[in-house]
């Protein structure tokens, strides 16, 4: 592939990952402040390993609860 | 959480309220044998590398019904005044994210986009997806992904600890390589020197730690809740990783040493060496460094060699572990045993795990001696024998 066209390529990978609804969030500024969206996250459930995202809630008012068993 | 649990029961059945957990433990099974106890009956997600972010739990969020966060640690007590019964407006403007589609990421398409751009943020992901979406199979690529987002960005601590936790989870499963649990110690360390207020990296740190660093015990009420859930006459989850030795001892404030009334059972180094290292051992030191007048965890682990046909001969003494301090510096334990299996033969992985505290001076990396004596016997109905293995521990003082 030439060098022009996959510089061309990959900024717009990158971009598409800087803007995509992805399994993974930027780590920064955890927890969201009151008034801003929580990020979406798309994670296995613990029981089957099925995925659920937290946007399957909207509609809902949610608690959610980040924990460890310890 | 219990008291979450408890108070939004009646609002989860009058369909009020939806609860939603994320565990940032490395091992789900154990956070599910926790909510089959805890009669926990909400979805519990897995974030073992912690993507959501947080770096302490627990944090509880309230979330509206537009997905905006309206409370962070809510008052459980003002929860349904606060909340419950408030009418939230959607925001202004729309949100430009895509709510995600419920299928697990295309891994092809992770891994063609993180070779064709080559950034640190696009390897991170891949390696992401792998180890959430991948399987054990799936391990050593997503070492290798994080590897390659670090070759990038060598200060990334959230890299550094999700390598960890891969080598973690790679020691326990049949691709293990030797020294998988140190390189996880190693990388969690690293994770937690670019952010010490990272309680996420530290916790995993001292999941393994020494007891003069816990802040708790980890996973002593494992027993409690397998026994809990057989007399109310359901069968516990079975867990594929059973926490032992520092993942259930008890924190301390002071470091009890060992009497010194125990002998070196071979002073003179007289009993054959196991030269053919029938027994394979590896040696791990948690945290990885160490200041002056701080305790490291040992983790001594012994497997015979499946090549050999090695075994362990259970009809004499059990293995020992004799440790030889070095002036000023202490230990819990100098005569250690392992315990003997039930047959005659046996081939199980053993473990021994002691702690050792560095004197306040204390300014070089030591080296400390120690041995294990054990009977193992080779091939099948081979000679079994009584053999020696040198074990040094390094201890690697932190500047």
């Amino acid at each position: 592939m030439p060098r022009a066209i996959r510089r061309t390529v990959s900024a717009i990978i990158a971009a598409l990952l800087a803007t995509c609804a992805c399994t993974t969030l930027p780590a920064a500024d955890y927890p969201p402040q009151v008034g801003q969206p929580h990020p979406d996250v798309l994670l296995p459930n613990i029981e089957d390993r099925a995925p659920v995202a937290l946007s399957q809630f909207r509609g809902k008012k949610l608690l959610l609860i980040q924990f460890a068993s310890w | 959480m219990p008291v979450w649990h408890k108070a939004t029961k009646a609002w989860r059945e009058q369909g009020k309220l939806a609860v939603v957990g994320i565990t940032q433990e490395q091992h789900a099974q154990r956070c599910r044998l926790f909510a089959q106890w805890q009669h926990i009956d909400w979805p519990i997600l897995h974030d073992p590398i912690n993507v959501t972010g947080p770096s302490v739990v627990p944090i509880v969020m309230a979330i509206d019904e537009h997905g905006i966060v309206r409370s962070v640690r809510p008052n459980v007590r003002t929860f349904e005044r606060d909340f419950l019964d408030r009418t939230f407006e959607p925001p202004t403007g729309d949100s430009d994210a895509k709510p995600n589609p419920l299928v697990a990421p295309d891994l092809a398409h992770a891994k063609s986009a993180a070779e064709q751009s080559n950034t640190a943020a696009a390897w991170k992901q891949y390696g992401d997806e792998l180890v959430l979406w991948g399987g054990d199979e799936q391990i050593n690529s997503a070492i290798d992904a994080y590897r390659r987002a670090l070759a990038i960005d060598p200060d990334d601590g959230d890299a550094h600890f999700r390598l960890g936790v891969c080598f973690r989870r790679r020691s326990e499963t049949s691709l293990r390589d030797d020294g998988d649990f140190q390189r996880a110690v190693d990388a969690w360390g690293r994770g937690l020197d670019i952010d010490p207020n990272h309680y996420i990296r530290r916790r995993r740190i001292q999941q393994y730690g020494p007891r003069l660093a816990k802040p708790y015990p980890f996973y002593d009420w494992v027993p409690r809740a397998a026994e809990a859930i057989r007399a109310r006459g359901d069968v516990p989850i079975e867990l594929a990783v059973l926490p032992t030795g520092a993942e259930i001892a008890h924190p301390q404030r002071r470091f009890v040493e060992a009497e010194h009334k125990d002998a070196s059972p071979d002073p003179e180094g007289r009993i054959h060496r196991d030269e053919n290292e029938l027994i394979q051992t590896e040696v791990v030191v948690v945290p990885a460094r160490i200041k002056p007048g701080e305790s490291a965890r040992i983790h001594v682990t012994m497997r015979p060699d499946d090549g050999r046909q090695a075994h362990w001969n259970n009809e004499n003494e059990p293995v020992m572990l004799w440790v030889d301090v070095p002036d000023g510096w202490q230990t819990d334990r100098r005569l250690l045993t392992a315990p003997l299996g039930d047959d005659p033969e046996s081939t199980e992985t053993r473990s021994i795990e002691l702690e050792l505290k560095a004197p306040d001076n204390a300014q070089e990396t030591v080296r400390v001696p120690a041995y294990l004596l054990y009977y193992v016997c080779e091939g099948v109905d081979g000679t079994c024998l009584y053999l020696r293995q040198d074990l040094p521990i390094d201890i690697t003082l932190a500047p």
